[in-house]
């Protein structure tokens, strides 16, 4: 078809206001429910606007809530005034420059890892263990006259973030160890690992937190334990893989057989067989349910407020819960909201591009 | 030239309580070039399996370049760097290029470096004549040319031994011959082929011997000529009249 062919047919095609037009005034019936809805749009997002743009207050120059007093729309005063505490909890605050520096290098991490170079399990593997690490000597200090800062005084969204990707961290790989384990042709094995894994199922989180932040310590030996928050952050990577396991496993299920045969068959050893062939394709098809699960995973960091760690909504609370930005509760709310808005949809539009990457040469 | 290849003795084959291949003898030479034929379910995929293991035999014994088969076998996968295999549904990695089919083994199994494995790669495709299609993906492929690069992902194995397992029943007839050629050619620079197959035009041409299975045994055995010609076995003759009819 030549590009003359399809000027001709788009001219031929309804023009965009014959299109509304049927879509939405074809009948008086739908007419009326066009209008009435479109009036009702235009009042949400107008009220919208005018509380939290056209009638806000965005700065407060004293430090106090007296700005907001008798004003009609949103008070941002309570995050100039609170975010940083939000975002970086009680982290000291001469120190706080380290938190956003840790955060810039996971930021970091994470755009590079959508880079294809890095798509083989040992560069991706090390590009985290290296971002990972970097957050952690940033925010830790101890060194190079950096003040220390132990972990249970971290906060906010720095500690929403450290939780998640340690967790994840952590947990990927039990996942993979799970799946492959749980195939295994030695009965003892897999049933050990399907029942592992339907046990930490049958869990809920909050009961996996305590006992990593309360239980552990009379069980684990002294030398074992570590501070609380390796603890709690295994129990989350252990409840993570469990799920995840089974998601990678459906993605090798998913394979024809004669993929691993055609691997075996070329004296393929089964590490290269499994690195190679099998998890590369199991994580393509499993790809939907797993980005699934990071941002259910991501969501679930919240819980770990139970065991006395304040995350981000945490964090959240406490900004107005102090009195004096009492009232401001939902502008911190949406604050809060917005952070994990802008998290989750870019896990998803990170997944959506995976995808349409991976249908590539793939029918 | 008469090195042993693969020699088969006494062999039984057993899927639980079913006896899938029943006392097969069978010695193959180095440059043999072998047909085998039979009705469908009668073991001829499981018995050239056998050969690189992917499945086990329970009793008899098989020898592989020297090698018996069995638990004891230290490592099984240096064997199958030297036997390569053509499946019926080609078994192609559709995450790979081609080019990536064809050097991912030599590098990881036989640790050949990426510019040699590449030169190899390229060398055999031109020899299954597609070599253009290099950097294309699998699923863009057609069914004739996806079993092509099957059989050159094999040789850059370079293999002493090559197993095929009805390479040419997944195809459209129109490629059928465009993959025949591709075996012929093989078969005429004196590789060691044993070729599960029904077209008998190959056979004719190019087959040393040809084996007839039926129920888990070998019915019988002989050159083409003979094999066509005069077959001895009642079963055989059956066989052939069915497949030729057509
Ligand atoms: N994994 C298995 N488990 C149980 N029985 C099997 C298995 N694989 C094959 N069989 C049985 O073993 C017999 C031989 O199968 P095989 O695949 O070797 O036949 P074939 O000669 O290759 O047939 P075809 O021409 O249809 O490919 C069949 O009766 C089949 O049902
Ligand atoms: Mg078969």
């Amino acid at each position: 078809m030549t590009a003359l062919d399809h000027a001709e047919i788009r001219a031929m095609g309804p023009s965009l206001t014959e299109s509304l037009r049927r879509r939405y005034f074809s009948s008086p019936g739908n007419t009326a429910i066009s209008l009435v809805g479109g009036a009702l749009l235009l009042w949400i997002v107008w009220t919208v606007l005018n509380w939290a743009v056209f009638k806000s207050v965005w700065t407060t120059p004293d430090g106090t809530s007296e700005v907001c007093k008798g004003i009609d729309g949103a008070c941002w005063a309570v995050i100039h005034q609170r975010g940083r505490l939000i975002i970086f909890g009680l982290f000291p605050y001469e120190e706080q420059w380290r938190s956003t520096l840790a955060c810039v290098a996971m930021l970091i991490t994470a755009i590079l890892s959508c880079v294809p170079w890095f798509w083989n399990a040992l560069r991706l593997a090390m590009l985290w263990v290296v971002g990972f690490a970097i957050f952690y000597i940033l925010m830790r200090g101890g060194f190079l006259g950096l003040l220390s800062v132990r972990p249970s005084e971290w906060g906010g969204l720095t500690l929403t973030v450290f939780i998640y990707a340690a967790g994840i961290l952590v947990g990927m790989p039990m996942a993979i160890a799970f799946a492959l384990l749980r195939r295994s042709e030695l009965p003892v094995i897999s049933g050990f690992i399907a029942g592992l894994i339907d046990g930490v199922r049958s869990l809920p989180l909050i009961t996996i937190l305590f006992a990593a932040a309360l239980i552990m310590p009379f069980i684990l030996p002294g030398w074992l334990q570590g501070d609380k928050i390796w603890r709690v952050i295994f129990g989350f990577g252990l409840f993570f893989a469990a799920y995840q396991a089974e998601i990678i496993r459906s993605g090798i299920q998913a394979l024809p057989v004669g993929q691993e045969e055609a691997a075996k068959a070329l004296g393929m050893s089964y590490f290269h067989r499994t690195t190679r062939i099998i998890l590369p394709q199991a994580f393509r098809n499993a790809l939907p349910p797993t980005i699934n699960q990071f941002v259910i995973t991501f969501k679930e960091t919240s819980l770990v407020v139970i065991v006395g760690f304040f995350e981000v909504l945490a964090s959240g609370n406490a900004a107005y819960g102090s009195g004096e930005w009492s009232f401001a509760y939902v502008e911190v709310y949406v604050f809060v909201g917005l952070i994990y808005y802008v998290f989750v949809f870019s896990l998803s539009r990170y997944g959506a591009y995976l995808e349409r990457r991976m249908r590539v040469g793939q029918h | 030239m008469s090195e042993v290849a693969i020699q088969i003795r006494g062999m039984n084959k057993f899927y639980g309580t079913f006896h899938a291949l029943k006392e097969i003898n069978l010695t193959v030479q180095k440059g043999d070039r072998i047909v085998i034929c039979g009705p469908s379910g009668s073991g001829k995929s499981t018995m050239i399996r056998c050969v690189n293991r992917l499945e086990e035999h329970q009793a008899g014994v098989i020898e592989v370049l020297g090698t018996e088969l069995n638990d004891e076998v230290g490592n099984i996968d240096v064997i199958r760097r030297d036997v390569g295999m053509v499946f019926q549904h080609f078994n192609l990695f559709p995450h790979l290029t081609v080019l990536d089919n064809c050097t991912l083994s030599p590098m990881l199994s036989r640790k050949v470096s990426q510019a040699e494995a590449e030169k190899t790669a390229m060398m055999y495709l031109e020899r299954v004549k597609i070599p253009e299609q290099a950097e294309k993906f699998p699923g863009e492929l057609s069914g004739g040319q996806q079993q092509r690069v099957a059989i050159a992902r094999a040789l850059c194995m370079k293999p002493e031994i090559l197993l095929f397992d009805e390479p040419t029943s997944a195809l459209d007839p129109e490629m059928i011959s465009e993959v025949l050629e591709v075996m012929v050619e093989l078969a005429q620079d004196g590789m060691t082929m044993l070729c599960v197959t029904h077209e008998m035009g190959f056979a004719r041409q190019v087959a040393d011997r040809v084996i007839f299975m039926d129920k888990g045994e070998i019915v019988e055995e002989g050159p083409p000529e003979d094999f066509f010609n005069s077959p001895k076995e009642e079963r055989t003759r059956t066989f052939l009249q069915q497949i030729l009819s057509h």
